[in-house]
């Protein structure tokens, strides 16, 4: 397999899930504003927080308010991390990688990538937001059940997985940070919203019910971090993307040195003593993870892709 | 020109006969037609299809056109065309009226482009060593001299079984008189292949009560031997070759074909920067396992970019130190570069004293008469006769910044008068023929249409010419531009065997 082949298909792993994440955050966000009384609602801000765009959208006009803040997370062609530049690049790298996935998923990611061009340079009111939201979460997920369900999983899967998981676990770690600091900040530590937060915290995560499933006790930082980080069957927490990972490492050839930064990390998470992790702590603990999946997307790029070491 | 018309306009109602197609209602005029012979006469090797077509309604045609329309919707088969800084995928005009001709003639056509490539092989691999044609004054030096296709770098190369152009695509018309003459060869990079391929599986698909009519040669077999030839290039003789195709990528607008192809030959697509020439001289891919060696690299990325360090320095799409590679043997390269001096359309009007030099032979199929620019005295008979010419720059391909006499305004005539004036070596013109037609769908009617046919003929130890080729026709009334990127159609091309009925 060349690694032109496996980088591009790995990218599309990544975008489709940044696709569905950014699409889930949205939705999320739309929710929690009907919930909350307007005094402790976090700013509109804080999504461009989570996907660090706040420099791109200062450069652009408009005040940071809701309406062009949806606009901007949603259909901005200058913001790389919108869902509509996620879905370019998504459609952009299985465009050339056609002949080697299965033909319904182009079809499938070709015509959601339509769906949202055709959308993007409008705004999205509140009552389209849903069911324009929610189907863009659906359709990532037909393509990752196509995917897992009728193709071979061969290496070419594989990088799809290790794309889908790493940028599962960055996601995650950006949405649990601009929790903590920018959602909480502001909140008395015994105000009755804190809860109904965290509870959002984890919506954002599609984590709640799943959380209810596997906690049940009520809803504690020390506990939402600990199933966030830690959990091993929960699809988005951390410790279960790593196994993902290193599930799919294991099966590429030329893999020691990748399956060695991986399993260190997955080490160390589980070594973590979650009810340390508040405040400032937190931050530098989550920054610290950021750092380390990137060197986990750089061994990647070095043992895989063919890319220069210290590039 | 008279059209076939439906009989009857009315609907079909059961209790009526059905309106049916009318042949002696479809009339070429003054052109050779394809098909029929004379206005309701089927020539013998078409009887079948003409048989067929004549018990079918419009109607009926009409959809088996649209089921061929969505197969190649749904099949992906397109073409990439560049339109207002935008690169959009069209899907690929087939017409179902299949083209016909008979295996005896066939024949003799096959013998005649194995013939005509052989020779410009030899030619081609004498002017980058002892150019013994130049010295012998058979070809004026000064056209090699001048020719911007004439690689110098190339000088002095040898490659395996001294084959340049490994895949060779070459124009045939056909003229009033029924004569077939070669227009081009292309000796570069000829595409179209996959859309022959395509186009048959397209009519067995819609027409398949056809198929069991007539004894049709299958072209199916093209990859296997395109893969093959490609294999009798690799320099390691004693193992298993790797073999790749390399695209400029996915804006080219025959990339489709580049993955199609691959695809066939089970060999990685790749692009310049998954290759790298080691200090060994010798061509590695990047693969997840690290660096493998490649043999034999089908190209279809033009010269000039197909390696930085000989070429335009400019290109990111080729290979740097393929071309040294090239050179130290250590990779096979289809086609070599330089072999496009022997396609210029100056050289063309050569080709039969090439093939008398080279092989003592006469030409089995004739050149179009041309007129070289650079001749004052040809040239001023091309100034003269500018309406009744075909006028085309030396170096140009897909059709464009062509001169059609016959079509053309007293400005455009004017402008060209100038261009030719101007730079004389840069032109060539050919009275314009009076290409040949075949029936085609269009609209609801049957009508006359002008068309070529680009068979491909590979030479490696061995040779191969695809049985028939792709056939490219115009779809606009009267028009004769067969090019794809310029209104141009296609349809399926049948070597019909008349004596195996």
């Amino acid at each position: 397999m060349l690694s032109r082949v496996a980088e591009r298909v790995y990218w599309l792993g990544r975008f489709m899930e940044r696709t569905e994440n950014t699409a889930r955050l949205l939705l999320v966000r739309h929710n929690a504003v009907l919930d909350l009384p307007k005094e402790v609602q976090p700013g509109w801000d804080l999504l461009l927080q989570v996907l660090g765009a706040e420099a791109i959208f200062a450069k652009l006009p408009g005040a940071a308010a809701e309406k062009n803040i949806i606009s901007f997370v949603f259909g901005e062609r200058e913001n790389p991390s919108s869902i509509i530049s996620s879905l370019t690049s998504a459609r952009e790298n299985m465009r050339t990688t056609r002949e080697i996935l299965p033909s319904e998923t182009w079809e499938r990611v070709n015509s959601l990538y339509l769906s949202v061009a055709r959308r993007s340079h409008k705004d999205l009111p509140r009552g389209m937001r849903h069911s324009v939201l929610n189907n863009i979460v659906q359709s990532c997920q037909q393509v990752t059940g196509m995917l897992s369900g009728s193709m071979n999983h061969d290496a070419v899967y594989q990088f799809v997985r290790l794309g889908r998981n790493l940028e599962r676990a960055d996601m995650s770690t950006r949405i649990i940070d601009a929790a903590s600091a920018g959602l909480m900040g502001n909140i008395h530590e015994t105000s009755p919203f804190r809860n109904v937060l965290w509870i959002s915290v984890l919506q954002s995560l599609s984590a709640y019910q799943m959380y209810r499933l596997s906690v049940g006790r009520s809803v504690t930082p020390e506990d939402v971090l600990s199933f966030l980080f830690q959990s091993t069957i929960f699809p988005r927490a951390i410790a279960h993307t790593l196994q993902e990972m290193e599930s799919s490492m294991k099966s590429l050839p030329e893999n020691e040195a990748a399956l060695k930064v991986v399993k260190a990390l997955r080490r160390q998470l589980k070594d973590t003593d979650c009810s340390t992790l508040a405040g400032p702590a937190l931050h530098d603990f989550i920054d610290e993870l950021q750092l380390q999946l990137l060197e986990v997307h750089r061994v990647i790029g070095v043992t895989w892709f063919a890319h220069e070491e210290g590039v | 020109m008279v059209q076939t018309k439906i009989t009857s306009p009315k609907p079909y109602t059961r209790s009526r006969p059905r309106a049916t197609i009318d042949w002696t209602q479809y009339n070429p005029g003054e052109f050779y037609d394809e098909i029929i012979s004379s206005p309701g006469r089927a020539r013998p090797a078409t009887r079948s299809l003409v048989a067929f077509i004549r018990k079918q309604t419009i109607k009926h045609l009409i959809s088996r056109q649209q089921a061929a329309d969505l197969a190649i919707q749904e099949m992906g088969i397109t073409f990439t065309v560049y339109s207002e800084g935008e690169n959009i995928d069209r899907s690929w005009p087939m017409d179902i009226i299949p083209r016909i001709i008979p295996l005896h003639e066939w024949r003799v056509l096959e013998h005649g482009l194995i013939q005509r490539l052989t020779a410009l092989n030899m030619f081609i691999d004498d002017l980058y060593n002892k150019q013994k044609i130049l010295k012998d004054r058979v070809i004026p030096r000064d056209i090699i001299d001048s020719s911007p296709e004439f690689l110098k770098p190339c000088i002095g190369a040898k490659p395996r079984h001294g084959v340049w152009s490994h895949i060779c695509g070459s124009d045939l018309v056909r003229d009033a008189d029924g004569t077939v003459y070669v227009l081009e060869d292309n000796l570069r990079v000829p595409s179209g292949v996959s859309y022959m391929l395509e186009n048959r599986a397209i009519s067995k698909r819609v027409l398949p009560q056809l198929f069991e009519r007539n004894s049709i040669q299958p072209v199916a077999d093209y990859p296997s031997q395109l893969f093959d030839m490609l294999t009798s290039l690799s320099p390691r003789r004693n193992r298993h070759p790797e073999i790749v195709v390399m695209t400029p990528g996915v804006f080219n607008s025959a990339y489709f074909e580049h993955a199609y192809l691959a695809q066939r030959m089970g060999a990685e697509l790749v692009e310049g920067a998954d290759l790298v020439v080691g200090s060994d001289d010798k061509v590695y891919m990047k693969t997840i396992r690290g660096l493998s060696r490649v043999d034999v690299v089908y190209r279809r990325i033009n010269d000039d970019y197909l390696d930085p360090e000989v070429f335009r320095p400019e290109s990111t799409l080729g290979t740097p130190g393929l071309f040294r590679a090239w050179r130290k043997g250590n990779v096979g390269l289809a086609n070599a570069p330089g072999a496009g001096v022997a396609d210029d359309k100056v050289i063309y009007t050569f080709v039969p004293a090439i093939i008398k030099y080279y092989l003592g032979e006469d030409p089995i199929i004739p050149n179009v008469p041309s007129y070289l620019c650079f001749d004052p005295k040809q040239c001023q008979h091309v100034l003269d006769n500018l309406e009744t010419m075909v006028v085309k720059p030396a170096n140009e391909s897909g059709g464009y910044g062509m001169l059609i006499g016959p079509a053309s305004t007293k400005k455009e005539r004017a402008l060209f008068a100038d261009l030719i004036r101007k730079n004389p070596r840069n032109y060539m013109a050919q009275p314009a023929l009076k290409l040949s037609t075949a029936p085609t769908l269009c609209g609801n009617n049957i009508e006359p249409r002008h068309l070529d046919l680009r068979p491909f003929i590979l030479q490696g130890k061995d040779h191969y010419v695809t049985p028939g080729g792709l056939t490219r026709v115009a779809l606009r009334k009267g028009s004769l531009v067969v090019n794809s990127s310029q209104g141009g159609g296609s349809k399926d091309t049948w070597i019909v065997d008349t004596e195996a009925d």
